[in-house]
């Protein structure tokens, strides 16, 4: 593909009446190789490429896309797409194309591709060993090791012309650990917008043992306590909390549609004065980092919401073309077969001033949070949940016993308004988030934090969970 | 579409064998998708999809490799053998990789309907519109459409192997999903409603409408309730997100690897005898019929609990050669992109002989659980599930009060012998189908 194949593209998407028309090529190379039952099991390399050619009238946007990539199927492509504008065509001005200014730069020390598998493989039965020599107690080990390399060139009617190589490289551990009849289960994973560097940056045997000693370490838990009460979340447990409680209120395709508790709220207090909120797609080696989204905005830093003010949303092209407003460079995909929406990059609270073990000392009694797995959040309502994957209790202002099985659930606005004191730390997980069927690359994080009360989905106060 | 592909196919094996391999298969996937979006009435989102590649799977000197590419010239194809021969050289041996050899008969089914593609697009359009105008009328409550979906898609599997399976099928699909909002006194609430058949003519888009109103509407005002142990019923839509974490302990991939708190069981009686669960990859009409699964073994119908008795797991051929059992048709592949794994085709529990209303009848305090938050957190290794839900209250035997923001937790083994009934209403969502059931006791926190 080239500029005057693209060029040649747009001319025809836009014959049909469209204000906007862009098409966007990816070639993507990926490794997967996993480990079960201490061998490598599989190990699966492929090459994806296809086109996806957008079109924009009014506020219709018409699709379509292939991987028969030659510029007879492309120009077949196009005129479907821009046929769906249905208008007589407009006089055409010639396309001057022109590259936006990156805000930040993603050096791939060493690429995946000049990795031998062999090298790849080491690192996985690394990890595997060290997750299984932690304890006797550790059953099963699943390790799997990732990485991309995605190519993309994106080209639209307004000018601008993007290409970019992306590199990703992941890896992560599940690991079992049984006692008696009890099961359970502990997962870590790193991953960054780097290559092969990850993993010299990151002993991948000190992930096998993180997995493995957090699974054994819920073999002594006890049930988490039902209902509510105050929660600490540690600075170790990542950002599912505001990604979930915050973050998908305030993309912007929601927002418009009256989707989102948070829409209207711009100018407002909608958190505790100590809260600022920020969505930047510019930290470095960050899992969500991006230089520039995937409608050729650059990654940029979005402050969503300062001191407890919505300032504000994520926005992609179309969402901000509706309100005449520029883009804040969060229009992503997850492939050419898809269109780009609002999607978040990392997101975080910033950090305050408190000592995080004060925090906890002052809260007295309640749930620490130590680390989160997964979440959802129904925008309309607010209503949450996360999963607490390392929790304790807080008895006497010390961390006390550790509690397993719990979901903390909540209202996104409600709790940002319950948010006392923010500590001085910050940790980032990583996460694929989901959205429209979309999964893309993302990370969030948060300082420690005191929340009032939260509802906690344990079955400790109620019944006994021993017998399992 | 697919054209060509057979001797696409036969290219990639004869580049195998020149190159060494023992063992090759092929898997072409060609497929068309058609999505429309309305919102308001206009037309807000259309897409075309067209998408076909090629996963070649080896098993050379009894390790397995693999490798895929969706760009399918002569020069792609020689890459694709190497990396597939080249990945297989840093696996395993492992003595239970084998290729699956043909079968003298596999299901007849139909899976393909011929007439949602001769439909117009307009008339899918006005599809997605009459289930908007069906929603917005249920109730004046009804104001805001987050989207009315219309969806078709049709595609090509063809499955060659150098042990002399040669098969292909066209399969089809067409549906539509609605999700609207309900309004009042400063309360939202989101209802949807979905339908997916193998049939056009089977799509009633003023039911899908209709229903997802309904839902929105009965949960206006909403609140939280106290916590406590209650019986719970669970709505045949609630039981198939359980599903989901279930059919995990009834695979035979995780059985073999000590992840499943089903193994060792069979035979026994491990959930109420009120429970039938199968898997039938012949049912007729259903979305996750086909003739073969993605390694070319037959499909077939596979009874995973009777009357609450363990009575099988779900087999690829490699985890059926290596329990000494038959493949159950189960070896799943979605994509070319991936290697046949142990999934579901058409899963579902059989239907009692209680009406949904009966069911709530003896409750005196319980809860109706209509949706649940966070299903993709349960633990499908211990069996462990915390999860938000919302639903309505039930006082004595009338659904009463809705109810918003409560969590519920168990042990899916606990879950499977607390059902003490189930209702006569089984649905299909897609490749899921559940009728109502209740639970004895779960313990649901809340304010």
């Amino acid at each position: 593909m080239n500029k005057k194949e693209m060029a040649e593209i747009l001319k025809k998407a836009l014959g049909y009446g469209a204000e906007f028309a862009e098409v966007f090529w990816e070639h993507k190379e990926t490794t997967a190789i996993g480990c079960e039952e201490n061998k490598i099991e599989r190990i699966n390399s492929g090459i994806d490429e296809g086109v996806g050619v957008r079109v924009i009238y009014g506020d219709s946007t018409a699709y379509a896309f292939t991987n028969e990539v030659t510029l007879e199927r492309l120009l077949e492509v196009a005129e479907i797409a821009g046929q769906a504008a249905q208008q007589k065509s407009p006089p055409q001005s010639p396309l001057d194309f022109t590259t936006p200014k990156p805000q930040a730069e993603f050096p791939v020390l060493i690429s995946p591709a000049d990795v031998d598998v062999e090298k790849k493989v080491q690192v996985i039965m690394d990890a595997n060993e060290a997750a299984r020599q932690t304890d006797p107690r550790v059953r099963q080990v699943s390790v799997s090791y990732g990485d991309v390399r995605q190519n993309v060139l994106i080209a639209n009617s307004e000018g601008v012309y993007v290409e970019d190589l992306r590199t990703r490289t992941r890896l992560s551990v599940n690991a079992i650990a049984v006692e008696g009849s009890v099961v359970q289960t502990g997962f870590h994973s790193v991953g960054q917008v780097t290559g092969f560097e990850l993993l010299r940056e990151n002993d991948p045997a000190e992930i096998g043992r993180k997995a493995a000693q957090r699974a054994v370490l819920m073999l002594s838990a006890k049930c988490a306590p039902s209902g509510k009460m105050p929660v600490v979340m540690a600075g170790s447990a990542g950002g599912t909390m505001v990604h979930e409680a915050c973050g998908h209120g305030l993309e912007a395709d929601l927002v418009q549609k009256h989707l989102s508790v948070y829409g209207g709220k711009k100018g407002q207090m909608v958190a505790s004065p100590e809260i600022s909120v920020l969505d930047d797609g510019t930290l470095p080696k960050r899992f969500g980092s991006i230089r520039y989204d995937d409608e050729g905005c650059p990654g940029q830093k979005t402050v969503l919401i300062n001191k407890g003010v919505l300032e504000e949303y994520l926005y992609d092209y179309q969402t901000a073309r509706r309100e005449k407003r520029a883009s804040t460079g969060n229009g992503r995909r997850e492939s050419y077969q898809m269109r780009p929406i609002p999607r978040m990059r990392n997101t975080y609270i910033k950090p305050g001033k408190a000592d995080p073990e004060k925090i906890i000392r002052e809260t007295g009694e309640g749930l620490l949070v130590t680390a989160m797995g997964g979440g959802q959040v129904n925008t309309t309502t607010g209503d949450y949940v996360f999963e607490v994957a390392e929790g304790y209790l807080i008895e006497d202002g010390k961390v006390k016993r550790p509690v397993r099985g719990a979901t903390l659930t909540g209202n996104g606005p409600e709790t940002l308004r319950m948010i006392g004191q923010v500590g001085n730390d910050l940790g980032f997980t990583i996460g694929i988030c989901g959205k429209e069927g979309q999964g893309v690359p993302v990370s969030d994080a948060q300082p420690t934090i005191a929340i009032k009360e939260l509802i906690i989905g344990g079955t400790g106060n109620i019944r006994t969970c021993q017998k399992r | 579409m697919g054209t060509g592909f057979d001797s696409i196919a036969e290219q990639v094996l004869g580049m195998a064998k020149t190159k060494g391999s023992l063992q090759a298969e092929v898997f072409l996937l060609d497929s068309q998708e058609l999505t429309i979006e309305v919102a308001e009435k206009r037309l807000e989102n259309l897409k075309l999809a067209q998408e076909r590649g090629l996963g070649l799977r080896i098993v050379d000197n009894r390790r397995l490799g693999y490798a895929f590419t969706a760009d399918l010239s002569p020069g792609s194809l020689e890459k694709v053998v190497d990396s597939a021969l080249h990945n297989a050289q840093m696996v395993e041996q492992d003595p239970f990789w084998e290729l699956p050899r043909p079968c003298d008969t596999y299901p007849e089914l139909v899976t393909f309907d011929e007439k949602t593609f001769d439909a117009p697009i307009e008339n899918k359009m006005e599809l997605a519109r009459q289930m908007e105008t069906a929603a917005r009328s249920y109730d004046k409550r009804v104001t805001i459409t987050e989207k009315a979906v219309y969806q078709d898609s049709k595609y090509r599997v063809l499955i060659y192997n150098n042990r002399g399976v040669q098969v292909n099928y066209r399969g089809s699909y067409c549906g539509g999903y609605i999700v609207v909002v309900g309004q009042e006194n400063g309360d939202s609430q989101t209802g949807f409603g979905m339908q997916f058949e193998l049939f056009y003519h089977n799509l009633d888009p003023a039911k899908i409408g209709q229903e997802a109103g309904r839902k929105a509407i009965r949960m206006l005002g909403a609140q939280r309730i106290p916590s406590g142990v209650m019986p719970v019923v669970l709505d045949p839509h609630s039981v198939t997100s359980f599903m989901g974490v279930l059919q995990f302990a009834f695979s035979a991939e995780a059985v073999l690897k000590g992840k499943s708190f089903l193994q060792g069981l069979e035979g026994q009686t491990v959930a109420s005898p009120l429970l039938t669960l199968v898997d039938d990859g012949t049912l007729d009409g259903g979305l996750g019929s086909s003739p073969f699964d993605g390694e070319g073994n037959p499909t077939s119908e596979t009874m995973l609990l009777q009357n609450g008795k363990l009575s099988g797991f779900l087999h690829n051929g490699y985890t059926a050669k290596k329990m000494g059992a038959c493949s159950t048709g189960n070896g799943v592949r979605n994509s070319y992109k991936m290697l046949p794994e142990v999934g579901t085709t058409n899963l579902y529990i059989k239907k009692g002989d209680l009406d949904p209303q009966e069911i709530l009848q003896d409750i005196e305090r319980g809860l109706l659980i209509t949706d649940v938050m966070g299903i993709h957190t349960a633990n499908p290794i211990s069996g462990d599930f915390s999860i938000g839900a919302s639903g309505i209250l039930i006082e004595n035997g009338r659904l009463t009060s809705p109810v918003k923001g409560v969590a519920v937790a168990g042990n899916l083994r606990n879950f499977l012998q607390d059902i003490d009934a189930v209702g006569n209403d089984l649905t299909f969502f897609a490749g899921k189908g559940a009728p109502t059931l209740r639970l004895k006791s779960l313990a649901v926190s809340g304010a």
